[in-house]
């Protein structure tokens, strides 16, 4: 199918906060409490619309458990968004935050888009983070924040579009250079590039080829 | 440069002697031709004809495919047939279709580059086709023999030449055109690598003078190929790269089979590998061989990327159809029986692996042989041992669980480690395999199983604890023994084994991805380079394939016969490693050929799962191992998973004899 981008996202966060519920909620609109934990990595697409734009998202949903950073690590590379995940039950994993970030900080690219979504909100019985300590965390660190339900869907849909509505701002503002597939763009063919200025530059450098 | 002149045979008196005595005997026409091939046709000559012509599946040599190998002209073209004899075979567990596959019917001599003969002072003489493709057929044995006057009749109808570099090995030219006949015939040095196709050679130098004999050799085989592929205007840069690919994998193919050919027959016929001649062979020709990747790297890295990538011109299955010997059904009861003494023992274990590695076993008997190929159990331990041990190890096993179910909860809120184990357990154990009916459903109490064993494990090895991924492996265990204490020490016992894949630091994920590249290096070196241009060494798109051995990409049967076979450590203990080789060699044509990054790379073989063909894989996997022989071990560093961690001097001792 035709875009006219095509953003990389990455989801992050500790093991068993329903990163891989939240995207199969978000590709195939259903909840599936029985689902294999993820080994490695796993992916899911799905086209969006921003600004009448066809956008494709291409997003990797990663293993949690802390042995297995070293692979993760390997990748934030090339992602334009990320979406890092906390469980609301659960403390710790509102606690492992920072480390997660460190990580993205590090091995991603300096513009990614970063969403904070405190998931699992339909189990506010069983509340161990308050929303304001999400906000408070998503202020101090620049990032979006949401709280979000895969089991009732609750702010899905909204996490993933809104982070791409952020970062095609960016890319209208001029903040990324599109030909660069570092930032985790693609230009497809179905669609107008944005107005950057920035893309005949490198892109026709690479492209005189042609004898 | 070609710097090796090709001797014509007429200067060997041997071979001229042997040219006499054949000519005599060849030149007959044969009325059976007809009926015995159905490629021969009513202007087909047979010109040779020799019975007890065998092949030998494997390198045992009570296993044996007798036929009759053929000589027919039809027209100007040469063929050579090989077909077996029907209901002849000596083992009764060679079908028809075993038969079949080794069948060699009607291959054209244009498509053959080179025959090696072996005349062993000890034992038969055989030889050993090699294909323009650079496939080789299985050797030939001749055990009424006939070699000579079999190459004497292909002399007498088409260019047959000697190697310089190696006076058994004869080059086929099958030139049609006077002209280039006669060009050959002076043995200019290149006049050979000419062939018959339009010349590419203006651009085709690669030749520094670092490269060896038996590249040039190889060289002129990549050109004849090319020749006989329909060459198309206006793609200079296809062809350039075209006869360097090939002839890397005509030089590769070509010595490690005659390597492999050699250790066959010195396994048949019991030659001593320490006799003057064999010893000096055995040096001077396993040596190219091992210099081998890294020149062909130089070639490669002057490739540009951009570049299209030629088809494979030898798929894997045509390998496999080679050497691979073909699955065989599953082991079953009666077998099994057969298989152990009175007692119980396992008389020969090393034929028990064998056969489970060729086959898996029928699923009734994995709950009584999966404890004795993970080594729980001693194959020569007696039924009553076996009972003995079992009785012995639940207590053990119900003492260790003893530790954790004592913890009372006053005790946990002060054991943080405790309860994290325990609470990522509890999470994994309901997210594994629960599509299974064994595991499905809500209160499942082999989901509590599952978990006490994995919190057990956790404390009888505090040190490694619970990973993700163990899971996976126990699933299938606990299905198939069903009792808690014996799942529990098969376990065990295949962690012994794979534990260091779930090390803290990765080490043991890492050596084995580290090994996997050394191996696609020496088996697939394009692939290798092209890995290396798109930043993708770390080979982290295996790394589900090698931590929980391939459980996510088969389905549940599947993924359970796959780990008996590797269990076994038959050809290898590393045959996991070969089984990666030998998928990324299925898909190595799309993954170059679209240009896959390291994210569409790892997209995509994630994707693989549930496409893979099994036994297909285990097939190329197996003859990639022989192939690679002591090259791919040399691959794979001592300690690499699931090799145990060496902890004396003897592994070197053992090698050092080997190098020597």
């Amino acid at each position: 199918m035709s875009y006219a981008y095509l953003f990389k996202y990455i989801i992050i966060g500790d093991t068993g906060v329903g990163k891989s519920c939240l995207l199969l909620q978000f590709t195939d609109k259903r909840f599936q409490p029985v689902h294999d934990l993820t080994i490695g990595v796993e992916f899911g697409a799905r086209m969006i619309t921003i600004d009448n734009k066809p956008i494709k998202l291409q997003i990797w949903d990663t293993a949690g458990q802390e042995s297995f950073r070293s692979i993760t690590r390997s990748y934030y590379r090339g992602a334009a968004g990320a979406l890092l995940v906390y469980d609301i039950t659960r403390r710790e994993t509102f606690n492992h935050l920072a480390s997660w970030l460190e990580d993205a900080r590090q091995h991603a690219n300096a513009n990614m888009t970063i969403m904070l979504i405190g998931n699992k909100c339909d189990l506010a019985h069983r509340r161990a983070v308050s929303t304001e300590e999400g906000e408070q965390f998503a202020k101090e660190h620049g990032l979006i924040f949401m709280e979000a339900s895969a089991k009732t869907a609750q702010n899905v849909e909204e996490a993933f579009i809104k982070t791409a509505a952020t970062i095609y701002k960016k890319i209208q503002d001029g903040v990324f250079d599109v030909s660069n597939e570092s930032y985790g763009i693609k230009v497809g063919y179905g669609g107008i590039p944005g107005p950057s200025g920035n893309r005949d530059g490198p892109s026709a450098a690479g492209g005189t080829c042609c004898s | 440069m070609l710097e090796s002149e090709l001797h014509d045979l007429s200067d060997d008196a041997d071979y001229a002697a042997s040219q006499q005595q054949g000519s005599a005997s060849v030149m007959l026409r044969s009325d059976s031709a007809k009926q015995s091939s159905p490629h021969e046709q009513d202007d087909a000559e047979v010109l040779f004809s020799k019975d007890n012509v065998a092949i030998h599946p494997t390198q045992f040599a009570s296993e044996r495919i007798s036929g009759r190998l053929k000589l027919i002209k039809q027209g100007s073209s040469l063929f050579m047939t090989w077909v077996p004899y029907k209901g002849h075979s000596s083992e009764a567990n060679l079908s028809e279709k075993d038969r079949s596959l080794y069948t060699i019917r009607a291959v054209p001599f244009t498509d053959i580059r080179s025959i090696r003969r072996h005349t062993p002072a000890l034992g038969w003489q055989y030889i050993i086709v090699v294909l323009s493709s650079g496939l080789a057929y299985p050797p030939l044995y001749f055990y009424s023999g006939g070699v000579k006057e079999f190459l004497a009749t292909i002399k007498q109808n088409i260019l047959l030449v000697r190697s310089a570099e190696d006076a058994n090995v004869f080059l086929v030219n099958d030139f049609q055109n006077t002209l280039q006949r006669t060009l050959s015939s002076l043995e200019l040095p290149r006049a050979v690598s000419v062939a018959c196709g339009p010349s590419n050679l203006s651009v085709d130098e690669p030749n520094s003078p670092s490269f060896n004999d038996n590249q040039e050799r190889t060289n002129s085989g990549a050109n004849n190929l090319s020749a006989s592929v329909p060459q198309f205007h206006g793609r200079p840069k296809h062809k350039v790269n075209d006869p360097r690919d090939i002839s890397i994998q005509v030089l590769e193919k070509f010595s490690l089979v005659t390597r492999f050919a050699r250790e066959t027959t010195s396994q048949l016929f019991g030659e001593n590998q320490n006799n003057g001649f064999s010893g000096y062979e055995r040096r001077t020709r396993i040596q190219p061989n091992l210099d081998q990747p890294k020149k062909s790297t130089d070639i490669a890295e002057k490739v540009p990327a951009e570049n299209p990538v030629i088809p494979d011109p030898k798929p894997l299955d045509k390998l496999s159809l080679v050497w691979g010997k073909p699955r065989q059904p599953p082991l079953d009861s009666p077998e099994w029986t057969a298989f152990l003494d009175s007692e119980g023992r396992v008389t020969d274990s090393e034929a028990l692996r064998k056969r489970i590695f060729y086959g898996g076993l029928e699923h009734n008997l994995r709950k009584e042989v999966w404890g004795l190929i993970l080594g729980y159990y001693a194959y020569d331990s007696t039924y009553a041992e076996r009972e003995f041990l079992m009785s012995v190890k639940k207590s053990e096993y119900e003492t260790i669980k003893n530790q954790w179910q004592s913890i009372s909860k006053a005790q946990a809120k002060r054991f943080t480690k405790f309860r994290e184990r325990k609470g990522l357990i509890e999470k994994d154990v309901v997210r594994t395999d629960r599509s299974l009916a064994f595991y499905e459903g809500d209160d499942n109490p082999n989901i509590t199983v599952m978990r006490d064993i994995l919190l057990t494990y956790s404390f009888y090895n505090f040190d490694l604890g619970y990973c993700q991924g163990m899971s996976d492996l126990l699933a299938p265990i606990l299905f198939v023994m069903g009792d808690e204490s014996e799942a529990f020490w098969c376990f065990v016992a295949l962690l012994e084994r794979l534990g260091p894949n779930f090390n803290r630091d990765q080490n043991g994920m890492h050596s084995q991805l580290f090994a996997l590249s050394k191996l696609v290096e020496l088996l697939d070196c394009p692939l290798h380079n092209y890995f290396q241009q798109h930043d993708c060494l770390n080979y982290f798109f295996c790394f589900r394939w090698v931590l929980i051995q391939f459980k996510r990409e088969f389905e549940f049967e599947k993924t359970m016969r796959l780990w008996e076979v590797l269990w076994t450590h038959y050809p290898s203990e590393h045959l996991h490693l070969y089984v990666c080789v030998a998928i990324l060699k299925q898909y190595r044509n799309k993954i170059m050929g679209e240009g896959m990054d390291f994210d569409n790379l790892l997209k995509f073989i994630n994707e693989l799962s549930g496409q893979i063909d099994l036994d297909a894989s285990l097939r190329d996997a197996e003859a990639l191992c022989i192939c690679a022989g002591e090259n791919g071990a040399a691959c794979i560093p001592p300690g690499t998973p699931p090799s145990m961690p060496i902890d004396d001097g003897s592994f070197y001792n053992q090698l050092e004899d080997e190098i020597l």
